[in-house]
């Protein structure tokens, strides 16, 4: 299974517009109203570091995924709890993305579809694409709907022309100040993007070289585009009526009128966000069940991706069905720990170890 | 073959399960609402009105006047809120409500009096079935009742007021627009008022139909504060940044005769130096001279200068008087302490809980600036 660099492009790109798409503009106005751009950016620019620091680490161990190599850096057993850790997080943002997904459908398009059905039929898709072809099959898929779906977010944020009025997002930082601000970003970095896939994608990557350039275009990209979604709705509808919009980004499409004849375009946007949350659920799946047959030993891991599937239909089911997991996203916990643990403090052991590892082989091999 | 039968029929039964046919309704099983009228009701309730078209009867714009029956319906119920009502609105229709394509909201001035506005506007931002686009407008009487009539050129009401307010150049009345200046610190809504009055339409037919009255300027509680007419309105819309377009006609000083101009490019200019307690407001527009009474030529540059001197003279005296009616209500429709809000953030945390009354002892001035940019093609009079 390999990738080449221009479908591991449209898989990062993808991952991250869906999560950036869905909760860190709501996360963000709640906490800092007219200045949630720059939290938004603040935070964007933290998570570009994030993901140059992993990628860091992934050209120091080229020839292992994380699970191999966070063994070498740390030790067997610190190592394999340390994985742990990260499986917990893709699992948590697999379940987050399906969660949203159903409920979303069933309040906009789907009232009377029971949740299940949904939840199955998405789950099929992912499943049979990650067991059919593994991540071969999903970045092949990623490169016919990335450029589709890139070009209609992007498109999207000059549909509103009538209604946007630059002044709204005065006055700057006077009314929030630095506090707010910092804990908009704070609140949201977390869900922008999720740069710890790479660590396992990386390992599959045809030309390391090209694919960390192409990780960090479309990591840019995708953030270049949460800044200006996030602009374009304080333009539309100002801070009080934009902090308390959950997807704001959906109600941006039902703003749109052009020329007062096209309308109601929500109707063609969410079908791409449900292909978008595919490829990201699928190589959630993959990377997951792929890392876990390799930590547990098994080395069918179409067996194990299979298992996580029922695994995490369980999970999806009692997460909709118990509504106190609906607050999970400004859990103190994880957003004070569990995120910085994962996205700064692991990597940067990891590349501070990898270095230091290298330092001293050098001689040796002299 | 079984297997073959089997993997053939899989696929099928998923795509109907998947592509949720649960969930299909048919054009046919949908009663589109085009208008919504929001009365008061006893104790406190809501009176809610749906104005449904019914599609099988509409042909051309000008069989509805023709055809005894008019193409539409209008429901209504009360309830503690706008679902409950709609909810009961739903029992006595054979169709499933659709209110995504709404184009309009009538609010009579007794709802906005007596109950809070604001309360309807969780509804309108919760669920998804609103679009937000539509216009919301304020009608003097019976909500209910302009959404029953008629109107000579269209099929709806709610349609002729829709098209009403774009051909007469306004804009930015949306539901949206609406909240947004609802919620906002700094800007008071201001809503067009519709009257239902009897109009005379040709020898035979004397019809009521609904017609602009004016705006009502609401205050932070969302009452209305003040209304003005139609003449004095649209300078204020003007000031507001609400107005795309209109018509100005001037008379002249020695009496004998008036200027008309269409007005294009409307824009208004909110200025304050250092002293935010003394706000210059500037209104620019394109003039185009499309009558002339008057004896002056205008073909002449100097008469022109002249008279685009005095043009901004009298409009900057009517649109100081109009500044100064709406700053006597408090109510700030021109977004004044908005624009200090963004230009003054630190002085504006003092003043923003009782803006209305600081509102009233704001400075303002008023400055015209119109430019002239063609006289028409005619000359001088043609005198006989």
């Amino acid at each position: 299974m390999k990738i080449s660099a221009y479908q591991m492009f449209w898989l990062v790109s993808i991952s991250s517009l869906v999560e950036l798409s869905y909760l860190p503009t709501h996360l963000a106005a709640a906490q800092s109203r007219q200045d949630c751009w720059i939290s938004i950016l603040l935070g964007g620019g933290f998570m570009l570091a994030v993901t140059w620091i992993m990628l860091k680490v992934c050209m120091q161990n080229k020839d292992k995924t994380l699970v191999g190599f966070i063994k070498d850096l740390l030790g067997t057993v610190i190592g394999k709890i340390v994985v742990v850790v990260y499986f917990l997080l893709w699992f948590m943002h697999m379940s987050i993305i399906l969660k949203g997904l159903v409920e979303f459908q069933n309040l906009v398009m789907l009232h009377q579809t029971p949740m299940i059905v949904i939840l199955l039929g998405v789950m099929f898709l992912v499943t049979y694409a990650v067991l059919k072809g593994g991540i071969t099959a999903v970045s092949r898929c990623a490169e016919i709907i990335g450029p589709i779906f890139l070009f209609m977010l992007f498109i999207q944020l000059i549909l509103n022309p009538q209604d946007m009025d630059i002044k709204r997002i005065l006055p700057i930082y006077a009314d929030t100040g630095w506090l707010s601000i910092v804990k908009g970003a704070f609140h949201s970095y977390n869900y922008m993007i999720d740069p710890s896939i790479i660590l396992m994608l990386f390992f599959f990557a045809e030309n390391k070289r090209n694919a960390s350039r192409t990780i960090l275009w479309g990591t840019t990209i995708a953030l270049l585009w949460g800044v200006l979604s996030t602009l374009v709705l304080l333009f539309v509808t100002g801070p009080n009526l934009a902090m308390q919009l959950v997807f704001p980004i959906y109600s941006l499409t039902k703003f749109v009128s052009i020329l007062n004849f096209i309308q109601n375009i929500d109707a063609f946007f969410i079908p791409l966000w449900l292909l978008g949350a595919f490829i990201k659920l699928s190589v959630c799946l993959f990377i997951l069940s792929y890392g876990l047959s390799e930590w547990t030993g098994i080395k069918n891991w179409k067996l194990v991706a299979f298992l996580t599937t029922l695994i995490w239909l369980g999970y999806a089911v009692y997460c909709i069905s118990d509504s106190r997991t609906s607050d999970m996203p400004n859990n103190l916990f994880l957003v004070s720990l569990f995120y910085p643990f994962l996205y700064l403090a692991v990597p940067l052991i990891l590349w501070i170890a990898g270095s230091i590892r290298q330092r001293l082989k050098t001689p040796i091999a002299d | 073959m079984i297997r073959l039968l089997f993997r053939r029929s899989v696929p099928l039964v998923l795509s109907l399960v998947l592509s949720s046919c649960t969930d299909i309704v048919e054009p046919n099983q949908l009663a589109f609402v085009l208008g919504t009228s929001i009365d008061p009701a006893e104790g406190g309730q809501i009176e809610v009105g749906h104005q449904i078209v019914i599609p099988t009867q509409k042909s051309g714009p000008f069989d509805g006047l023709s055809e005894s029956s008019e193409g539409f319906v209008v429901l209504s119920a009360t309830g503690r809120d706008v679902f409950e009502a709609s909810e009961k609105v739903q029992k006595k229709l054979s169709r499933k409500l659709m209110t995504s394509h709404r184009i309009l909201i009538a609010i009579s001035e007794d709802f906005i009096n007596k109950n809070d506005v604001s309360a309807l506007f969780d509804k309108l931002n919760r669920d998804p079935a609103n679009n937000e686009r539509d216009v919301t407008v304020m009608i003097k009487g019976s909500a209910k009742q302009f959404l029953t009539l008629g109107h000579p050129m269209e099929h709806l009401s709610s349609i002729a007021a829709d098209k009403e307010m774009q051909v007469n150049g306004l804009k930015s009345f949306s539901t949206r627009q609406f909240i947004i200046d609802s919620v906002s610190e700094g800007t008071r809504p201001l809503l067009p008022t519709l009257q239902i009055q009897n109009a005379k339409l040709s020898s035979k037919i004397t019809t009521p139909i609904a017609q602009w009255s004016g705006y009502a300027f609401l205050n932070k509680r969302l009452k209305v504060k003040g209304a003005l007419n139609e003449t004095e309105g649209s300078g204020v819309l003007w000031m507001s940044g609400k107005m795309m377009s209109q018509g100005l006609t001037v008379p002249w000083k020695d009496g004998k005769g008036a200027l008309s101009f269409r007005l294009t490019h409307l824009r208004r200019q909110i200025r304050s130096g250092g002293n935010p307690e003394h706000v210059v407001l500037t209104v620019k527009a394109q003039a185009y001279l499309l009558e002339n009474t008057t004896s002056l030529d205008m073909s002449e540059v100097n008469n022109k200068r002249m008279a685009e001197r005095y043009v901004n003279d009298q409009l900057q005296k009517d649109l100081q008087a109009a500044m100064d009616k709406v700053r006597n209500w408090g109510t700030d429709a021109f977004g004044i302490g908005e624009h200090l809000h963004r230009k003054h953030p630190y002085w504006w945390k003092k003043q923003r809980d009782d803006w209305d009354d600081k509102f009233k002892s704001l400075n303002v001035t008023v400055k015209a600036d119109i430019k002239l940019r063609s006289s028409g093609t005619s000359g001088a009079q043609l005198k006989p």
